[in-house]
This record gives C-alpha cells, sequence and structure tokens, in this order.
C-alpha cells in the first residue's frame, strides 16, 4: 500500500508533447479513476507509473520512493492490461503463480495465494486450464487473480472491462468495486466510460489533451465541474449548453437565450459573475435538470421533440431551442411521440454557468 | 480479363516447369549414383540399367567419408548454436525495441559475396593459428547461421503481444527472463524452423571451408568439390557423394515442411 505522486511529470513521444507538465497525488488506499477521451494520455500515464515508460521531465513516487530509475520489475505494482495479457502457454494457475515464482516465494505459500485468490474470483475449476480455452470473462478474472496474489502496493488498470459485453461489464464492475473494498489497496483504474468512472472512482481525475481538467469526488465532478470540458465529458446524455448573455437584474443575475428567453440565474452565482465581470457566457443545464417532470421549476420553455429515445426507465427528448440542440429527460413514458409540443421546466438552482473563452466555471 | 482455367494451366505449367529444373537434377543425380561408372556419362542418359553400389564403395574406400561427415556435422551444428545463441537475443531486441542494427548488419553481411571475406579471414585466422581447426569453420559458417535465424525469427517475436512482454516485466522479469521465460517459449515453432534452415545452409555452404580447413577438417561438400578435378572416372562417386551429402538436409526438410507452414501463419501464437 502506498500513495502516488506526481511532480511535474513531463512526456513526450519524439517532439509529440503527450503530457505537457502534471503533477497529481493519490494517498494511499485510495481508487482514482482517470477519465478522458481517447488519446487524452490516460495509459501513458498509467504505464509510466508502472514503469514502463520512462518520463522526459518530472518525479514519479510511490509510497517514499522516487521510483524514476526503476524498471517496472522492481516497483511492486500490479497491472491488468486491456487485452489481459495472460501468458498463452501457462495454465491459469501458472499465470497467477508467474509473479510470485519469480519473487522466489514459498512453493506453500504461493499455493495458498493463488488458491485463495481462485475461490474469490470463481476459477477454482478452471486453474488447469490454458488461456485460449477462456472465454472473455474468465480471461478477465485470470488477469484480476494473478494482481490480486501479488499483493502489491498499487493495482494498476487499463480498461480492464472494455472488451467485455454491457452485461458482464457491469457484473463485473461491482465485483472490482467489491474487491476494492476488500483489498484497501491503492488503485488506479483508467476508462474512458464515465459510468465506470462514477461509480468505481473515490476520486475522478479527468484528462483532455494531457493536462488535468479535475480531480474531485465524483460528486464534486458531477456537481461542480471545474469547466466546460468536464460539465460535458462527465454524464449521459450530455450536459447542455446554452450561449446567453449575462445581464443585471435588480440584486441578481438573468441569462437571456438567443431566442430573448430570459431565465433568472440563482443567488448562488451572483458573486461569481461580478468577479469576472461576465457579458457572453455559457449556460450548462443537465437532462435530468430540463423535463416535464413536476418540480418547483424557475423557467419554462415550449419545445418540439425531434427525437424521442425511450429505454424503459428514463425516456430522453432532443428538441432544438434558439438555434442549438439540446434533450431533455422526460418522465418515463413510451407513449411520447416525436414530433409532440411539450411544457419543459428548467431548474435554475442547478445551472452551471462557464466563461465563453476559456470555459471555465464561474461560481 | 483472365479466366480460372487459363490461371490454373498457368499455375499447372509454372509447376512443371520449377520440377524439371529443380526436381530433373535431383533425379539425374541419384540415379548416377547407382549407375555403373561406364553409363554415368553416357549421352543421352540411360534410364534402364542394373543399379549398383560400387560408386558408393569406391567412395568409402578411396576418401574418409566418415571423417568428412563428422566434420560437417560439428561445423553445422556448431555454427547452427551459435547463430541461435547469438541471435535469438538479437532478434527479441530487433522485435521489441525496433533496434533494427543487428537485422540489418547482419544481412548486409550476409549479402556481400562470400569472397570478400575469404582473404582478410584467411590472414587472420592463419595469425590466430586457427586454419584447419574446427573454430575456424563454426564461426565462419555462424555468418551464414545468424542471419537466417534472426530473420525467421522476426515475424515469430512481433507476433508475441507487447502486453504479454510488459505484464512479465510488472510480474518482475528482468529482460533476459522475459526472454526465456515468456516469449521463448511462444516461438518454439520458430526456433525448430530456423534451426534447421541455418543447418542446412551451414551444411551446404562449401567456400569457407575451401581455405579455412585442412584435410582433417574438411567438410564434406568441400571434399566433393576435390572429386571434380579428379578425372572423369570419379563421376559416379561424385554423384554417390552429392546424393549422401543431398539427403541430411531434405530429411530435415520434410521434417519440418509442416512447421514451416505453420510457422508463415504465425498467428497460432496469440492465445
Ligand atoms: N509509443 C508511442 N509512440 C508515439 N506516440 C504515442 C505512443 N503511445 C501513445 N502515443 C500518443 O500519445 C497520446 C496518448 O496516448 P494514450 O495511449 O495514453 O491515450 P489514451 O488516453 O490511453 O487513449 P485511449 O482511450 O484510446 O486508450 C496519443 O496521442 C498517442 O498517439
Ligand atoms: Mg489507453
Amino acid at each position: 500500500m502506498a500513495s502516488i505522486r506526481l511532480r511535474k511529470v513531463v512526456k513526450k513521444f519524439g517532439e509529440h508533447v503527450v503530457i505537457p507538465e502534471m503533477s497529481l497525488e493519490i494517498p494511499d488506499r485510495e481508487f482514482a479513476v482517470f477519465v478522458g477521451p481517447s488519446g487524452c494520455g490516460k495509459s501513458t500515464l498509467l504505464r509510466i507509473i508502472a514503469g514502463l515508460e520512462g518520463v522526459d521531465g518530472g518525479d514519479v513516487i510511490i509510497g517514499e520512493d522516487r521510483v524514476n530509475d526503476r524498471p517496472a520489475a522492481q516497483r511492486d505494482i500490479a497491472m491488468v492490461f486491456q487485452d489481459y495479457a495472460l501468458y498463452p502457454h501457462m495454465t491459469v494457475y501458472k499465470n497467477m503463480a508467474f509473479a510470485l515464482e519469480m519473487r522466489n516465494m514459498h512453493r506453500a505459500e504461493i499455493d495458498r495465494r493463488v488458491r485463495d485468490a481462485a475461490r474469490m474470483l470463481r476459477l477454482e475449476t478452471l486453474l488447469d486450464r490454458k488461456p485460449k480455452a477462456l472465454s472473455g470473462g474468465q480471461r478477465q478474472r485470470v488477469a484480476m487473480g494473478r494482481a490480486i496474489v501479488r499483493e502489491p502496493r498499487v493495482f494498476l488498470f487499463d480498461e480492464p472491462l472494455s472488451n467485455l459485453d454491457a452485461k458482464l461489464r457491469g457484473e463485473v464492475r461491482t465485483e472490482i468495486k467489491r474487491l476494492s473494498q476488500q483489498l484497501r489497496t491503492t488503485m488506479i483504474f483508467v476508462t474512458h466510460d464515465q459510468v465506470e468512472a462514477m461509480t468505481l472512482a473515490d476520486r475522478i481525475v479527468v484528462l483532455n489533451g494531457g493536462r488535468i481538467q479535475q480531480v474531485g469526488t465524483p460528486e464534486e465532478v458531477y456537481n461542480h465541474p471545474a469547466n466546460r470540458f468536464v460539465a460535458g465529458f462527465i454524464g449521459a446524455p450530455a450536459m447542455n449548453f446554452f450561449p446567453v448573455n449575462v445581464e443585471a437584474e435588480g440584486s441578481g443575475f438573468t441569462a437571456v437565450l438567443r431566442d430573448g428567453t430570459r431565465l433568472r440565474l440563482p443567488i448562488s452565482q451572483t458573486e461569481g459573475i461580478r468577479a469576472v465581470n461576465a457579458r457572453d457566457a455559457v449556460l450548462g443545464l443537465r437532462p435530468e435538470n430540463v423535463t416535464t417532470r413536476e418540480f418547483t421549476h424557475s423557467a419554462s420553455v415550449r419545445a418540439r421533440l425531434d427525437v424521442v429515445e425511450t429505454l424503459g426507465s428514463d425516456t430522453f427528448g432532443y428538441f432544438g431551442l434558439a438555434g442549438g440542440q439540446y434533450v431533455a429527460r422526460l418522465k418515463a413514458d413510451f407513449g411520447i411521440r416525436p414530433g409532440s409540443e411539450v411544457e419543459l421546466g428548467l431548474d435554475m438552482s442547478a445551472a452551471h454557468l462557464f466563461t465563453d473563452d476559456d470555459g471555465h466555471a464561474i461560481q | 480479363m483472365v479466366s480460372a482455367t487459363a490461371l490454373r494451366r498457368l499455375g499447372g505449367l509454372q509447376l512443371a516447369l520449377v520440377s524439371l529444373v529443380i526436381l530433373a537434377p535431383v533425379a539425374w543425380m541419384v540415379l548416377s549414383s547407382f549407375k555403373p561408372s561406364a553409363e554415368v556419362t553416357a549421352y543421352p542418359p540411360t534410364l534402364w540399367f542394373t543399379p549398383t553400389l560400387d560408386n558408393y564403395r569406391q567412395l568409402f574406400s578411396s576418401t574418409p567419408f566418415a571423417r568428412y561427415t563428422l566434420n560437417s556435422l560439428v561445423v553445422a551444428a556448431g555454427s547452427t548454436l551459435i547463430g541461435l545463441g547469438f541471435g535469438v537475443p538479437a532478434a527479441f531486441a530487433v522485435s521489441w525495441r525496433r533496434m533494427m542494427w543487428p537485422a540489418l548488419v547482419t544481412l548486409a553481411a550476409r549479402m556481400a559475396p562470400g569472397t570478400l571475406y575469404l582473404l582478410p579471414w584467411y590472414l587472420m585466422f592463419r595469425w590466430l593459428g586457427l586454419i584447419g581447426s574446427y573454430w575456424a569453420l563454426i564461426l565462419t559458417h555462424a555468418a551464414i547461421t545468424l542471419p537466417i535465424v534472426i530473420w525467421v525469427l522476426l515475424p515469430f517475436f512481433d507476433a508475441v503481444p507487447h502486453s504479454v512482454l510488459e505484464s512479465a516485466q510488472v510480474d518482475g522479469c528482468s529482460v533476459p527472463r522475459t526472454l526465456w521465460r515468456i516469449a521463448l517459449p511462444l516461438v518454439v515453432p520458430g526456433l525448430v524452423v530456423s534451426a534447421i534452415l541455418a543447418f542446412i545452409f551451414s551444411w551446404n555452404y562449401f567456400l569457407f571451408a575451401l581455405v579455412l580447413s585442412n584435410s582433417d577438417t574438411k567438410t564434406l561438400i568441400a571434399a566433393s568439390f576435390n572429386f571434380i578435378g579428379e578425372g572423369a572416372t570419379y563421376w559416379g562417386a561424385l554423384m554417390a557423394a552429392a546424393t549422401l551429402i543431398a539427403l541430411p538436409p531434405l530429411l530435415l526438410a520434410f521434417a519440418v515442411q509442416r512447421r514451416l507452414v505453420a510457422g508463415l501463419a504465425v498467428g497460432a501464437v496469440k492465445g
């Protein structure tokens, strides 16, 4: 068990700067999730921590040790790869025992750990099989087992669920959550699936273009996104963004949509708006705050639904307003048809406001 | 448009041509080795004759054939081992780290005509006092086997997923151990193919032995070369020698033909 610290880490591939300069601390025993779009540097970051990639600047610190010059073999970390990377020529048992053999562990201890892990992951009947004879889900569990038996200081996962079908993915996700609570070891989990990020993380690290956009609990990242990128990335369907003019009105401010609709901004934002002297801004409202459901909404708009998605538990309606395309979360009703006119209530108490230029949250 | 039948006929023709060029001399060689000496050089070649082992008897009585065979075996096996010893790590490095120079250097060395090396090597080995030793032959033949091993193994190593090797590193393997415990077991078919090809090429190579060996270490193929200068009476023995020399490579090639084909479809490594 150990904390992980990155201090001003820089990573380039040739001339291509993948991570300009990053500092990050993940406390001991925390489950951190790196999330971000494809190519943002999540895997690279994980591989830097693992020791599979070097850095072009800065320090990587695991526990108390600066490990920049330490090869992966000596970092005492375990990693689950996206393609599982099982050893094709070894049985499931051997796959799990291998790392322990490399550490010259006592045979009896190896056997105990492998069998414990096999029981925990329901692999007992598969111990003599080769990876080729396993299903995708079983291979995934072997990869997990191989990491668990190590009892490492840190677990790293690089999109371990992305090769599973949707149902299995959900199950394994829960499994990993359970394991993490059992093991209480520092874990870093890379994904571009924000549902995985929200459900697994103690702390989410949102990345884009090799830069940290926000570090926070799922609740913080969801309810208080630091900028427009985080707001748009976390949550599905994505947050609606309305370009607005901000006008002073009475003691507070009002956002004016391009079609003239006036929406009173919450008092809580008054200070922030004053501080940046915002004129043009972007108003953010999550789909669940644009809805037909009964609640005391502060404003409403009439809209015509272009597309309706019924998921059973939810119905999402897509509509055009003031030149933009938006989505509302309607009440679960299979009867809603595209083309219908609805009165949508906007919950302005949940409104986010971002600067027009660099997209920082105004709070 | 070329029709399918036309293509098939073309293929048939090609096959016939190839067989004629490759198989006819082999057949001629094998048949001649069993002919009475008078008929070996007869023109047109006789197809019906009373087979005899005279040529073989003559070969074994007039030359230390067994000794030459042993020499060839020692040199081919030794140079194959050296080729594997250096070629396997080199191919691994080339494949994994994209470190291309070992592959290119050995290939360039192999492309240069052998005669280029003869004089320098002769002087070098004479200076070292190694002329006529097995070492001179084994080391020089390693120049034949090394590029074969590297280039045959490359696609096999390339087919091993990088993440498997990285996984081994994370699990605590040093690079040599990653090669030994993980990569090598996954390229066994490639090892077999490269070892056999290296052995055959070394076995068949005569130029270096011509200069660097003495009568005690002369390889089969270099020794058989000497028969040619010694008059028409030895044609039958030469054919017998050629037949015996060709036998091991042919048998080996047959033994691994399955592997050779499988080796081309390297995907088998992936689990
Ligand atoms: N070995 C490499 N050589 C050159 N560029 C690389 C290398 N590995 C990654 N990159 C580049 O670095 C950037 C970050 O890649 P990385 O694999 O970390 O992204 P990622 O966030 O994991 O994306 P994904 O979600 O698709 O896995 C990309 O632009 C990629 O092209
Ligand atoms: Mg990745």
